[in-house]
């Protein structure tokens, strides 16, 4: 019965995110379960591996209040968030198989039956700063300070749970909601928005029938883009002038998932497609992968030898592609 | 002067001379280099004509030769039909043959005479064949029918041996010995395969020594079975007269087995309570241990490790009590089985706390379905390659509604229910077709009947999961609903926030 129940458990396992270790060689992810597996990618881009690398190498309990929606990757650390607070794990812990909690923030509460969810978690090391923030389900935006953890700055500003966020040069950070906006913040003055953008009131990316809610978002960090989509049509933005500049098109697909990689966005969403796009809009490729929706998409640039883009979604496979067009192989997330 | 005049006069005179004769011979020069010109062009004419005839019979030839080869090819590959035929080798030609056949003297220098010869040899015998079989055919024939009188005078005796029979029944009755019937049983127990009839023994010994309510029978099809010894197609039904379930089960070959033991299993503790500590417990074993017990059949055959099964027992205790439940939660599962199909979920007033009191959604029907029907179901590959649902186990579809959108689910229940709860697949018709391959929200909805039907167990009692796995999967259709019609921003609401707290 044990058995039976581990194989329901894999088949309705979705990976909400993944990271890789400093040193890239190892693979972080985490499921709705509240259970973090680590994958040996290096091992299993050896010339010599079998199938047998693509288990985990390792898998514990990392969160008694269910999912885990996000991680996390430090020189040192590997952080997670979800139902619950946030937690950290030393690197070297969990790859000598012992993982002990290192600290964990709580959200703040604002009342007795609050319990918000935290959807993405961002890392700011820019500028000799080291700053954590979380996109959490109570519509607001917390950041911390690492060296002192103590929690610096609140972000409200939404009307609704915040989905994605992003952060460049230190001191901007973009939030994409559910309530259709993306909101772009400066630190150092917090009690504001400085912008906010309303895709799902522009007509070359509304898309009512999937409703204006936004999934993801991304910023360039040399050049003034912002990308960010959803309910609304994944689409590009222009920082400065705050105009939609591009649409890609995803018929009948919303993007859950994007980031921007040398010169061109790669994107991923409710359909089992990675979608590599040039800026000016035309799409290069149409990758298909294993989960039927993407929820995590990841490049791994720490490791010269395992350079790989990695998918994650609603199913226990994590997907490698050494070579973008096509899936090499999978991980899969075993309950055993 | 004038001395000098004459004298260039004369001069003049003499060059004049000159001059024409000059031009005479200019002339005759001309003339002759013309003639020589249209000499030599005749010679090159000449000669090119001749070249030209002969390149002209280099071609014909070199045509011919062509043509020629192509000839010969053609020849080469020429195929004669007896090139198919396949005959004796000719050593085996010579010593057979009869000499007025392989003719030696010629054949032994010439090839083709050989040929013709072996080709002979060949008709003959294959004439030869043909008679023989003829003849065989016909004395089959002959024998079919000798068969057949020797049937019928057979067939005509069986009456007469049954009236016979028949009338000695008086005196058995009269006697209280029903040895007619014991012997009946026993003769066609003979027609069993080995373990089934070891195992029908068994549950007769039991009967006679310590329980007269069990009744051991045993149906099929004799007659099939006296034919085909090494796989009778049996079936051995032992009832219980104490039960009201019934259950029929009728398979052949090597599955048999199973489900009869297995059917066996359901049936046998429903007697009182007092069952055979040997028989069922075997079969619990047995239970125990199928998926190896399965893959054994095929490689050593079931003979041996059934009678082994049948040699030993122990844990009588525990296997009882096992028993028992088994056959209570299978009653449980039968009542919630007829309600379903009435339209209700019958839920127990226990279990109503895990549920909202107000569900909008409503059960529209509920059917038995089948493995090939599951199968072609887009949705279900992955779980039938993960070994989820097998073919023996049970297959049922439910259909859900509120207003126009429409849920099908797939039910798949193991054998085991209910210690193993029943596996939920959803499909959604609602505007679009969906399903846990496009929706990640009929995912999530299927994880929470699946996984965490932990949660509606009330008092460690799983008799009645799949009731309440169908409240919950109700519960999340009107959630699913409901959210969905939030999220889009435009078209009808036909959805309204009802249940949505």
């Amino acid at each position: 019965m044990d058995r039976d129940l581990a194989a329901r458990r894999q088949l309705h396992t979705t990976i909400f995110d993944h990271c890789y270790s400093p040193c890239g060689k190892y693979i972080a992810a985490a499921n709705n379960y509240g259970q973090i597996a680590v994958f040996s990618l290096s091992a299993a881009l050896a010339p010599e591996a079998s199938e047998a690398t693509w288990k985990p190498v390792f898998i514990f309990e990392a969160s008694e209040d269910g999912a885990i929606f996000t991680l996390a990757s430090t020189d040192t650390l590997l952080i997670s968030g979800g139902n619950g607070p946030i937690k950290a794990w030393k690197w070297a812990d969990i790859l000598s198989k012992s993982p002990r909690v290192v600290w964990s923030l709580n959200i703040p509460k604002k009342g007795p039956f609050s319990q918000p969810e935290i959807n993405s978690i961002v890392l700011n090391t820019e500028e000799d700063k080291s700053e954590v923030f979380a996109a959490c389900g109570d519509n607001n935006i917390y950041v911390w300070d690492l060296e002192s953890g103590q929690q610096k700055i609140t972000l409200s500003g939404h009307d609704n749970y915040v989905h994605s966020l992003a952060v460049k040069n230190g001191n901007t950070c973009a939030s994409a909601s559910e309530d259709g906006t993306v909101k772009i913040w400066d630190t150092r003055s917090p009690s504001d928005a400085v912008h906010s953008i309303e895709p799902y009131k522009n007509e070359l990316c509304a898309r009512p029938k999937f409703g204006k809610w936004l999934g993801c978002v991304a910023m360039d960090t040399t050049d003034d883009w912002l990308v960010c989509g959803g309910g609304p049509s994944l689409s590009l933005w222009h920082l400065r002038s705050l105009t939609a500049t591009t649409m890609f098109d995803t018929p009948g697909a919303c993007q859950q998932c994007v980031m921007f990689h040398d010169d061109s966005i790669i994107s991923a969403g409710s359909k089992g497609y990675i979608n590599h796009w040039s800026v000016n809009g035309e799409q290069r490729m149409e990758v298909p992968c294993t989960p039927s929706s993407v929820f995590s998409l990841s490049y791994n640039s720490a490791s010269n030898n395992c350079k790989v883009l990695s998918a994650t979604g609603n199913s226990s496979k994590l997907d490698i592609f050494t070579n973008f067009g096509y899936k090499a192989f999978s991980f899969t997330f075993s309950q055993v | 002067m004038p001395t000098n005049r004459e004298y260039s006069n004369d001069h003049i005179e003499t060059k004049k001379r000159e001059t024409a004769l000059h031009f005479v011979l200019l002339k005759k020069l001309n003339r002759l280099s013309h003639i020589r010109c249209k000499k030599s062009r005749d010679a090159t004419n000449e000669a090119k004509q001749r070249i030209d005839q002969y390149h002209l019979q280099l071609q014909n030839l070199l045509y011919e030769t062509m043509h020629l080869e192509k000839e010969i090819t053609k020849c080469l590959e020429f195929k004669s039909k007896d090139e198919e035929i396949e005959l004796v080798s000719v050593e085996e030609f010579y010593e057979e043959a009869p000499s007025d056949i392989s003719k030696p003297e010629t054949t032994k220098e010439d090839q083709h005479q050989l040929r013709l010869a072996r080709l002979d040899w060949e008709l003959e015998q294959r004439k030869m064949l043909a008679q023989k079989l003829k003849e065989s055919e016909t004395s089959k024939d002959q024998l079919d029918k000798e068969i057949k009188t020797q049937q019928e005078y057979l067939e005509n005796l069986q009456p007469k041996l049954t009236s016979i029979l028949q009338s000695t029944k008086p005196v058995q009755e009269y006697l209280g010995m029903p040895f007619d019937q014991i012997r009946e049983q026993h003769q066609i127990a003979g027609h069993l395969p080995h373990p089934l009839y070891v195992l029908y023994m068994q549950t007769d010994a039991y009967r006679q020594a310590c329980d007269k309510k069990l009744e051991v029978k045993i149906e099929g099809d004799i007659e099939a079975a006296k034919s085909m010894k090494s796989t009778p197609e049996l079936f051995a039904d032992v009832e219980d007269s104490d039960s009201d379930q019934e259950e029929q089960e009728k398979k052949s070959s090597v599955l048999t087995f199973f489900h009869l033991t297995y059917f066996l299993n359901e049936i046998y503790p429903g007697d009182n309570g007092n069952t055979s500590p040997n028989a069922a417990n075997q079969y619990e074993l047995r239970r125990l241990g199928l998926g190896e017990f399965n893959q054994y059949i095929k490689e050593t055959g079931k003979p041996y490790l059934w009678a082994q099964w049948l040699s030993g027992s122990e844990n009588m205790q525990q296997t009882i009590k096992r028993l028992r439940r088994r056959i209570k939660s299978r009653l449980s599962l039968l009542k919630q089985l007829a309600s379903l199909e009435r339209g209700i979920i019958p839920l127990a007033p226990e279990a109503m706390s895990l549920f909202p009191t107000k569900i909008v959604a409503k059960l529209a029907s509920w059917k038995r379905s089948t493995y090939e029907d599951f199968c072609v179901l887009p949705y279900t590959e992955e779980l039938i390659s993960n070994g989820l649902a097998k073919e023996s186990d049970i297959f049922f579809t439910a259909t859900m509604d509120r207003g126009s959108a429409k849920m099908t689910a797939q039910i798949v229940m193991t054998s085991d229910y209910p210690a193993v709860a029943p596996l939920l697949l959803v499909s959604l018709q609602w505007q679009t077709e969906r399903s846990a391959l496009n929706d990640i929200n009929i995912q999530e909805m299927e994880e929470e009947v699946n996984v965490h039907y932990k949660e509606m167990i009330i008092h460690k009692s799983h008799d009645q999961i799949l009731a309440n796995q169908l409240q919950r999967l109700l519960m999340c259709f009107d959630v699913y609903l409901e959210t969905e019609t939030q999220n889009a921003e435009e078209g009808p609401k036909e959805i309204s926030k009802k249940s949505l707290c």
